[in-house]
């Protein structure tokens, strides 16, 4: 498989003779390679889990990152390369705010999903090769709470419930067998930990986790370690 | 040599009123450039979407200009967002567009009105470098010193001490509106030259919007 | 500074049926500074002849006193009294004598025929140009407002009550939109063989 590839797979911007882009493909193999997140949306809002690796001990958790707030409406969570993910949410929160400074009113999350694209597959004019993340934008606009998901390729996609990082796989199957349309956003929160914790290495807590919710009553809200232990109390009561 | 002097005033009014189900929005037709009438049905009334209009005394080019530019943003939202401007993101939006040209301004004189998504009615009026101004009622252009006085008396200030802010009582129907925008634009067809020929009403209803015309004076 | 807005004010006058109103405001000014609340601007000339003087206050009076004099002197030698068209012709000879250099005014006359009962209007400039085919009369600084209040709200042989509350929301309406006019407003309703004087109340600011 690798043998065909070795010859096409350089330049940025090269198909190879069968059409394919592998440094995208590649990009999006890097994806898999980082830290899970799972995103579900329900009639009352959204939920935005991911896993934070905790490499050693010494290490500060809560200097790790992986949910960004976009604007009041709109939460990020991403998996991949975080350096890429912080260029790409600077351009989220640009485009929001430029949004409400031309129109007064608040970015559809679909439009921000997209803006983010038109940066993420120019990304030969900035950057030497693809961005290597994957995101989660969760919001409200004034259609409903909604979820979109945009790969590296810039492919933005609009879900229900979607995992993306190195337990995605096994996270998205169950995340199909379980969702359903009139998920409360407790029972969502419930899940997505859940489903955390079956694909996490590491024994789930409130330090190597991070949840936000974004709702209709308080928009985009990063639960704080308390709160994240309230909900990880769902999962352990029973 | 001559002097640089990119602006003219080609006169005429335009006024609108917000009531709790529909937008009036009023145009005289007469365009003139000092004591010549350039022409006799021009009216200054432009529709942006199904529920937003915008309307504009001042000089006429440049009223052509930005309605040129609003009628792009307009279509260019629906592209990138899949629906059609809301009328208070139309409002918002004028703001940076005039304020833009702050040091070589639009001469304009403009008024957006319509429908919001819960189909009530907005009115907003802005001077030339975009300050809004969000009142039930507004008059711009030539005959806005005779007309606002007379639509504060009959629809504002049914109390000439309140202070309270002024707002359409709910019991100014569309029929009301209509009179008092016709009343308004043949007095000021009457004193000010440069209103008159006819007035365009446009009224906005959640039905949909209706054009009514009517002769002012033509001298 | 335009010496006809250094102090404020407005006068309008209007016909009515067998009557005639003038009104004025009550604000004095120096500029942006209101100096006195307790101004009219309106004088009486005769039992059915008034005159308001919007305008560079100084002048106002002074012309006032001028006037009175012909007035007076007129009414002595002519052994009757004048009637608002010859006190019109009046004024405007008086005003044009000083065709270079004249008075910072812009007058308003309301008055009744003393003969006939004809109502009677009239507004001239400072130089004493004026029109008397108008039903209505307006000056001072909201003259605009003034004009497309009456323009509106004006309609013919309106009988004295009625007159009184066209006039006043008039008035009312045109100096709430003028800072230099306002503080009260002062309404003279002139009939035969009787003139009825309100005091009525707009904003204080």
């Amino acid at each position: 498989m690798f043998m065909t590839r070795s010859e096409y797979d350089r330049g940025i911007n090269t198909y190879s003779p069968e059409g394919r882009l592998f440094q995208v493909e590649y990009a999006i193999e890097a994806i898999k390679l980082g830290s899970t997140a799972i995103g579900i949306q329900t009639k009352e809002g959204c939920v935005l889990a991911v896993e934070k690796r905790i490499t050693s001990p010494l290490l500060e958790p809560s200097s790790i990152e992986k949910i960004w707030k976009v604007d009041e409406h709109i939460g990020c969570a991403v998996s991949g390369l975080i350096a890429d993910a912080r260029t790409l949410v600077e351009k989220a929160r640009v485009e929001a705010l430029s949004h409400w400074f031309s129109y007064n009113e608040r970015m559809s999350v679909e439009s921000v999903s997209q803006a983010v694209s038109n940066l993420a597959i120019g990304y030969g004019t900035t950057l030497s090769r693809p961005f290597g993340v994957a995101m989660l934008f969760a919001g409200i606009d004034h259609r409903k709470p909604q979820l979109w998901h945009m790969d590296p390729s810039g492919t933005f996609i609009q879900f229900d419930a979607k995992a993306i990082g190195s337990g995605s796989e096994g996270a998205q199957q169950s995340l199909q067998e379980v969702y359903h349309k009139d998920f409360t956003l407790k029972e969502a929160l419930k899940h997505a930990v859940t489903i955390l914790k079956q694909v996490m290495e590491e024994k789930i807590n409130s330090i190597n986790i991070e949840i936000a919710t974004v709702t209709p009553e308080n928009m985009y809200h990063l639960l704080t370690p308390k709160e994240v232990e309230e909900v990880l109390t769902l999962i352990t009561e029973k | 040599m001559g002097h640089f002097d990119p602006y003219d005033d080609n006169g005429g009014t335009v006024a609108a009123i917000a009531g709790q189900d529909y937008v009036l929005i009023a145009s005289d037709s007469r365009l003139s450039t000092g004591s010549t009438i350039l022409s006799r049905f021009t009216p200054k009334i432009y529709p942006l979407s199904k529920v937003t209009v915008f309307a504009c005394a001042g000089f006429h080019g440049d009223v052509l200009t930005l309605v040129k530019q609003l009628e792009i943003r307009m279509k260019l939202y629906v592209h990138e967002h899949g629906e059609e401007m809301s009328t208070k993101a139309m409002m918002a939006l004028l703001l940076p567009t005039l304020y833009g040209r702050r040091f070589f301004p639009y001469y304009v004189r403009p008024i957006v009105a319509g429908l919001d998504r819960e189909g009530r009615g907005l009115v907003a009026s802005y001077d030339p470098i975009g300050t809004p101004e969000f009142f039930d009622y507004v008059i711009q252009g030539s005959a806005e010193n005779l007309v606002h006085p007379f639509l504060n008396n009959q629809i504002g200030a049914k109390k000439t001490l309140s202070d309270v802010p002024i707002q359409a009582p709910p019991e100014l129907t569309l029929e009301k509106a209509v009179k008092l925008l016709k009343d308004s634009f043949l007095a000021a067809a009457e004193r000010d030259v440069y209103t008159g020929d006819t007035v365009t009403l446009m009224a906005i209803t959640a039905k949909g919007t209706e054009t009514t015309e009517y002769q002012l004076r033509r001298d | 500074m335009n010496p006809f807005s250094y102090n404020g004010g407005v006068c309008v006058a209007m016909k009515g049926d067998k009557c005639v109103a003038i009104a004025s405001d009550h604000r004095l000014g120096a500029g942006r500074l209101t100096v006195g609340t307790d101004f009219p601007k309106v004088f009486e000339m005769g039992p059915a002849l008034y005159l308001g003087l919007p305008g560079l206050t100084s002048d106002s009076l002074t012309v006032v006193n001028k006037l009175k004099f012909r007035v007076n002197l007129y009414e002595l030698s002519e052994n009757r009294k004048i009637k608002p068209h010859s006190f019109k012709a009046m004024l405007e000879h008086f005003l044009y004598e000083k065709r270079f250099g004249g008075y910072f005014i812009a007058p308003v006359i309301a008055g009744l025929d003393p003969d006939t009962d004809e109502p009677f209007v009239t507004a001239m400039d400072m130089l004493g140009a004026g029109e008397t085919n108008e039903p209505f009369a307006v000056a001072g600084t909201a003259e605009e407002s003034l004009l497309g209040l009456c323009e509106a709200l004006w309609e013919p042989n309106l009988k004295p009550d009625d007159l009184f509350e066209t006039i006043s929301q008039v008035i009312l309406n045109a100096v709430d939109f003028d800072c230099l006019a306002g503080a009260g407003a002062t309404v003279h309703v002139i009939e035969k063989d009787k003139v009825t004087t309100r005091t009525i109340k707009t904003r204080m600011d």
